[in-house]
């Protein structure tokens, strides 16, 4: 009857509407995280469809969706059939690997697997009111800072780990040239700089993103973020200046293609072809377009094609213990950062 | 005179809450002028979203209609056990977080599932793809349209049905010609609220639509988009037209009822 | 008891079963993801102390809300039905605009304007008056999102609220409280205990305007759907889906509650309650043709 006829076809509408399909395009999914979106759509992508074409004479269709990494990461272990993932954290990588969808070392490629790179920074109002220089500034009183929440944003992770990192280094200062601080003091010391600049955090954004927006709409006095977050935004004549500390974490982040997927759709040439475009010159100078680091800096490994000076405490996660310690150590249930975060609301 | 002050509380009532806000909004997504404005609402991303929001509406709007008039059918017109637990599932939806509502459909349909796998072995895509928008949404807006007939159903009563079918009508004749006209009104409320609900669904869909560019992006996605672009301009005047187009039709109603109302004393 | 026909039947299950594939099931599926552990490791889940901190904060919220909300809709939707004035079209089709409205517009609207860079932020300022990124903040979101509720269950009522009743009460020599609380009130009774349940248990839920408004500090500003969104995105579903099952019980409670209390005496069915907002014309069966 009418009826079910109707229902006939809207089934057929809902089910069938947005599956694309096959015939000669062939497609490729990438999952992104938020931040160098431009970097992608605007440059990477056009140029990867042009030198594919002229390489095979294919016109490849590229999906491309950007979101918070770990949301990304998520998505893809929930489903998401992303054929490659370019995510802001290692650890998201490799949470989709544990479930089974990676099965390739995505380590042994170049840079280890690595496409872009950055450092954490402060961004302050123009003039610098607070007179922000040094970290320690951040703690000071009547000082609002800006960061995001780490268990929603990889930023915020990169930001803590740069203050913690920070501190540790501190300590080593603090203890003078030749002696080294013991384990535990520097661990205190690193504690007590977050939770002072952690008290003066008001407001958490669930991603790095909204943080920045939340800083252009007036709040805070001095945001941590990527700098390349910073630097594009004061290209566009934001009224904002950009603070690089000289202990500060560099960041790193990969790339990999989602084996299982790629398979699937029978594109894995396409994947692997993207994912080297992306470490080639063009790429890259995609993402020193919007701020990012030349890839070999922390390294000294290539000419530093770059204004920007190397940070002169620079460490990375690596000095750290490396993401899946740091994981448990500051951002598990009993870590440090967790810990100071009730510790503070409960007025300790 | 206490309805000077009544009167006067409910504007600063409206004007705080509701009416100064939007009107801010409005100015904000004119800051760099009308070009601006128009070609942001005019862009391929901002037409993309509002044809997919319009697809989803659409689609909901119908299952709305008919499985919310059966719902309230059966909930006014039978006793059964159970019913109690009907009643009290219904407004559930309210309460539950975007969050959960998306997160809950990956745990039905994720890639490990029984629902997943079968999908899967059909070819249909339902996660990351237009049918899991739809039963998100559908899951937001499923109270409306009960909730708008099951009062009027239960005034109406049976009597102008039995009436119809002790003068020869079937069953079908009796629905269509004596209980829908009835609910004439119901299925109007319950399709305006529906439609404003919809066309406002955010959370969950951010969820399970994978926020592919120029494929699963909503109009609300692509406000959401903007924003994180810090295309501010282009966030305000989607949200804008939206806003726009939900006050039309909500005023149209609003003009109807008068009208009618005026024809009837 | 009534003997249905198959075509009731049918409908019978046609409705049981949408709702149930709709909604029971997929509630199901949370439920079962936080008892995986078991009942123990569920109070667990929401006894930590980022959980109840966020449990506490979003009921207080969530109250505090239902109460404002119920006030000034009891007034809105007075002043709606009862008085003549200009614009009275206009308020009336804003009212729903909230549903319309999605909650991330929502936050950003309420953050824009009532943030520093406005004139009303700087005066609040200026005033030391903390709305965003606090408490405030919430309870203004949470208003919000809640506002069509209580004025659209009562607005029926009151107009259905027969004045010959109120006239009568008065003929027969009642006074004007009198006539308040033993006509109108148990008339309004129903229509503003669902406007404000429902307000309660929307609340609950509310997350896209909360998050971008409240500041989100664990155990100060943060409420149970950011913590639930948190859990998720830490790869701790088990700890989300049982704070969210919590919120769901209560808003279960609470609607079962609404039910009991609205049903009619001597009723076995309750009163439902539309959201229109005048009587809605009838059609007389002569003219059915």
């Amino acid at each position: 009857m009418f009826i079910p006829g109707l229902f006939a076809v809207l089934l057929a509408w809902v089910v069938f509407s947005g599956s694309v399909m096959a015939g000669e395009t062939k497609e490729l999914m990438l999952a992104v995280y938020s931040v160098p979106k431009e970097a992608y759509e605007r440059t990477i992508i056009p140029a990867f469809q042009r030198s594919w074409k002229q390489r095979t004479g294919q016109d490849v269709r590229i999906r491309s969706s950007y979101g918070a990494s770990g949301a990304q990461a998520r998505a893809i272990i929930g489903g998401f059939d992303a054929d490659v993932a370019a995510l802001s954290l290692e650890g998201d990588l490799d949470q989709i690997a544990k479930a089974g969808l990676i099965s390739h070392d995505w380590r042994t490629g170049p840079h280890k697997g690595m496409i872009s790179a950055s450092v954490v920074a402060l961004g302050v109002r123009k003039g610098n009111p607070k007179g922000i220089k040094v970290w320690e500034d951040l703690a000071k009183p009547g000082v609002e800072v800006l960061y995001p929440n780490p268990k929603t944003s990889g930023g915020a992770m990169w930001d803590v780990v740069a203050i913690y990192g920070a501190g540790l280094k501190l300590a080593e200062q603090q203890a003078g040239a030749g002696k080294r601080p013991s384990a535990e003091s520097a661990e205190a010391v690193a504690a007590g700089l977050l939770k002072r600049i952690q008290k003066n955090v008001k407001v958490m954004d669930k991603s790095g993103r909204e943080s920045v927006t939340t800083f252009e709409r007036g709040v805070g006095d001095v945001i941590v973020t990527y700098e390349n977050e910073l630097l594009p935004r004061i290209k566009s004549h934001r009224p904002y200046e950009i603070i690089v500390p000289d202990e500060t974490v560099w960041i790193e982040n990969p790339v990999a293609l989602i084996d299982r997927h790629v398979d699937r759709h029978h594109v894995r040439d396409i994947a692997e072809a993207f994912v080297s475009f992306l470490h080639s010159e063009e790429a890259q100078a995609a993402f020193a377009e919007l701020g990012f680091r030349p890839m070999g800096q922390a390294a000294a490994q290539a000419p530093a094609h770059t204004s920007l000076p190397l940070p002169s405490q620079l460490f990375t996660i690596a000095d750290l213990g490396g993401w899946e310690k740091i994981s448990t150590t500051l951002f598990g249930p009993r870590g440090a950062w967790t810990t100071i975060v009730e510790d503070l609301a409960r007025g300790k | 005179m206490t309805r000077r002050l009544f009167i006067g509380s409910v504007w600063f009532y409206f004007a705080l809450l509701l009416i100064g806000p939007i009107l801010y909004l409005a100015v904000q997504s004119f800051d760099e002028g009308i070009a601006a404005f128009w070609r942001e609402v005019t862009k391929p991303e901002a037409l993309h979203g509002f044809m997919l929001t319009l697809e989803i509406t659409a689609i909901v709007l119908v299952m709305n209609l008919v499985f919310g008039t059966i719902t309230a059918l059966v909930l006014v017109r039978q006793h059964f056990t159970g019913r109690t637990i009907l009643s009290g599932v219904i407004d559930l939806p309210f309460s539950v977080s975007p969050v959960i509502a998306g997160f809950m459909l990956i745990l039905l349909f994720g890639p490990e599932t029984i629902l997943g796998t079968f999908f899967g072995t059909l070819g249909v895509k339902v996660l990351f793809a237009m049918p899991a928008m739809v039963l998100a949404t559908l899951f937001a807006t499923f109270p409306f349209v009960v909730r708008e007939l099951t009062p009027l159903l239960q005034t109406i009563g049976t009597d102008t049905e039995e009436a119809a079918r002790t003068l020869g009508a079937n069953e079908w004749q009796v629905f269509l010609k004596v209980t829908l006209p009835m609910l004439r009104w119901g299925f109007v409320y319950g399709a305006t609220l529906t439609v404003a609900r919809a066309i406002g669904e955010f959370g969950a869909v951010l969820v399970v639509s994978g926020n592919i560019l120029m494929l699963t992006q909503t109009a609300t996605l692509h406000i959401y988009q903007s924003y994180v672009d810090f295309n501010y301009v282009g966030a305000n005047a989607v949200a804008l037209t939206l806003l726009a187009v939900s006050f039309a039709i909500l005023t149209v109603l609003e003009l109807a009822k008068a009208k009618t109302a005026a024809t009837l004393t | 008891m009534a003997t249905y026909t198959l075509l009731q039947l049918a409908l019978r299950s046609a409705a049981i079963g949408y709702v149930s594939l709709l909604i029971l099931f997929p509630l199901a599926a949370i439920a079962h993801q936080s008892f995986i552990g078991g009942i123990d490791h569920f109070i667990e889940d929401i006894s930590t102390p980022q959980a109840s901190s966020a449990l506490v904060l979003t009921l207080e919220a969530a109250f505090l809300t239902t109460v404002i909300n119920a006030l000034f809709g009891t007034l809105s939707a007075i002043v709606l039905v009862r008085y003549e004035f200009p614009g009275r079209w206009f308020l009336n089709a804003l009212v729903d605009l909230p549903f319309a409205i999605p909650t991330l517009v929502t936050g950003l609207m309420i953050a824009a304007i009532y943030g520093p860079t406005t004139i009303l932020g700087m005066w609040l300022q200026e005033g030391n008056i903390t709305l965003l990124y606090a408490k405030p903040g919430i309870v203004l979101a949470m208003l919000f999102v809640t506002m069509p509720f209580t004025i659209r269950s009562l607005q029926p009522v009151l107009m259905e609220l027969e004045r010959e009743q109120e006239e009568a009460a008065f003929s027969l020599g009642a006074s004007p409280w009198t006539t308040f609380w033993k006509v109108t009130v148990p008339s309004v009774l129903p229509g503003l205990l669902t406007g404000v349940f429902l307000t309660f248990v929307r609340a609950l839920g509310e997350f896209g305007s909360i998050v971008i408004v409240a500041g989100n500090i664990p155990m100060k500003t943060q409420v149970a759907s950011v913590y639930v969104y948190g859990e998720i995105e830490s790869y701790n579903p088990q700890g989300a889906t049982s704070v969210s099952v919590f919120i769901l019980l209560i808003s279960f409670l609470v609607l079962v509650l609404l039910e009991r209390l609205t049903r009619p005496p001597g009723e076995r069915m309750p009163r439902w309650f539309r959201w229109s907002k005048r009587p809605l014309p009838m059609i007389h069966p002569s003219e059915i043709g």
